[in-house]
């Protein structure tokens, strides 16, 4: 009876904290880009993409904009909430798209933009599978 | 390895070109901001030696073989090493003793795959009985004479695998990926050859590939027959002798997939393969086909 009366209130605790954790466990900046993935197959050195980047903050700040290829920002936000880009461009390698304070380099949320290869230059690793089920 | 000079020469080009241009500020921009030139030549890190993935899902592969079962796909693991000249992959061995920008040779070695199919075998038992003017008899065996009482078992008879080496050459470009193989039976257990062609090309575009394959292989007559016919020892009533001759099979299957991270894709694929005319009209062959599908989740660590 009173492991059942001790499980009870556990559980009571858990159910009241739970909505606590879940707003902690939200972070403060959010940044959300599509899409993550260029494929690049035979011939192919590039991808040209359009990227949707989008973010938003609980708190109202300067925001900048960053990616991998440029010294400067993309774009900054002054006094945002939220703040949305569209960018056009061609990938050819891994990059990051990251969110910083107007002042300071501090990454407050990043992505990663990566690039797959699904050719090679080795021939071996385009031997036909022999198994019929092999899809990898 | 084969080094791709056009794809170098355009990344040395291209970076030359970029390194002209300004630098893309969109600071103040709204909406689409022109599109930003490539950052940077083509830069992947070099491949790595070890190929490691697994697939998860449902598929199938049909036995020809009478009293077999298909063979069920719920796993597919792909492990492969690739060194300077050894490689492994999926239980071929390879040694690369040619490559040029024309071609690749290897000296191979493998397991034959038609040993596969007798793995997934069951028995049946037949009673028999001679039926003549509505009236139903005794059987008797042709061989002694004597009346056939008791149920005969009919089932595949065992075979075991053979190591078979030989040579395969890659070629491989803009125009698809096309092997030419030749491998004969070294563990003295069939004492066959086989030679095959196969040719693919994949289309890419965006995240999803759709890659058919086509190919075909002749079997020696002492391939087909240690594996397809009927020898003497195991005919029976219910299983007539049968030679099995060399001939050509054919096969074509389709390959796709959807990547949904750099690791993760979805994978859906299917082969037909035609089995060679002997091979299909031997007692041990229920269906003249192998058909096989796959559709999972593939990880490629």
């Amino acid at each position: 009876m009173a492991v059942l009366k001790t499980l009870t209130l556990s559980i009571a605790c858990l159910l009241a904290v739970l909505p606590a954790l879940s707003f902690a466990a939200e972070p403060p900046v959010s940044l959300v880009v599509k899409p993550l993935l260029c494929v690049l197959d035979k011939g192919a050195t590039s991808c040209m993409m359009t990227f949707d980047v989008r973010w938003k903050s609980l708190v109202a700040a300067e925001y900048c904009l960053n990616d991998g290829g440029q010294a400067t920002p993309l774009r900054c936000w002054p006094s945002a909430r939220s703040g949305d880009l569209q960018q056009q461009r061609q990938v050819s390698e891994e990059f990051r798209y990251w969110l910083t304070p107007a002042t300071g380099v501090e990454r407050l949320a990043e992505v990663k933009i990566s690039v797959l290869r699904v050719d090679s230059a080795d021939r071996r690793r385009e031997r036909r599978a022999r198994h019929v089920w092999d899809v990898l | 390895m084969r080094i791709p000079v056009s794809k170098a020469l355009l990344a040395v080009a291209a970076a030359g070109l970029l390194a002209g241009l300004p630098a893309a500020r969109a600071e103040d921009a709204a909406g689409i901001p022109a599109a930003t030139p490539s950052p940077a030549p083509l830069n992947l890190p070099p491949e790595r030696s070890w190929r490691l993935g697994i697939a998860l899902g449902y598929g199938s592969r049909t036995n020809p073989l009478i009293q077999s079962q298909d063979i069920p796909v719920l796993v597919d693991v792909d492990i492969a090493w690739f060194g300077k000249r050894w490689f492994f992959d999926n239980g071929d061995l390879g040694f690369t003793a040619v490559d040029n920008r024309f071609f690749t040779a290897n000296l191979m070695a493998r397991v034959n795959s038609d040993r596969a199919f007798f793995s997934k075998t069951n028995t049946k038992y037949v009673s028999f009985a001679y039926a003549a003017g509505g009236l139903t008899t005794t059987a008797f065996s042709p061989a002694t004479g004597l009346p056939i009482t008791e149920p005969v078992p009919i089932k595949p008879p065992k075979r075991d695998y053979a190591v078979e080496a030989g040579i395969e050459m890659l070629f491989g470009g803009e125009w698809g990926n096309a092997t030419l193989h030749a491998f004969h039976d070294v563990s003295d257990t069939h004492d066959g050859y086989e030679v095959s062609a196969d040719y693919s090309y994949r289309w890419t575009t965006g995240r999803f590939s759709i890659s058919p394959t086509v190919s075909a292989s002749y079997k020696s007559k002492k391939l087909s027959d240690y594996y397809w016919g009927v020898h003497a020892d195991e005919a029976s009533l219910v299983l007539a002798p049968y030679t099995a001759d060399g001939g050509l099979g054919w096969e074509a299957g389709l390959r796709t997939s959807y990547y949904l991270t750099k690791n993760i894709r979805l994978a859906v694929s299917a082969n037909y393969e035609r089995l060679q005319w002997d091979i299909a009209q031997s007692p041990l062959v229920e269906r003249e086909y192998v058909l096989g599908y796959f559709a999972g989740l593939g990880w490629q660590f």
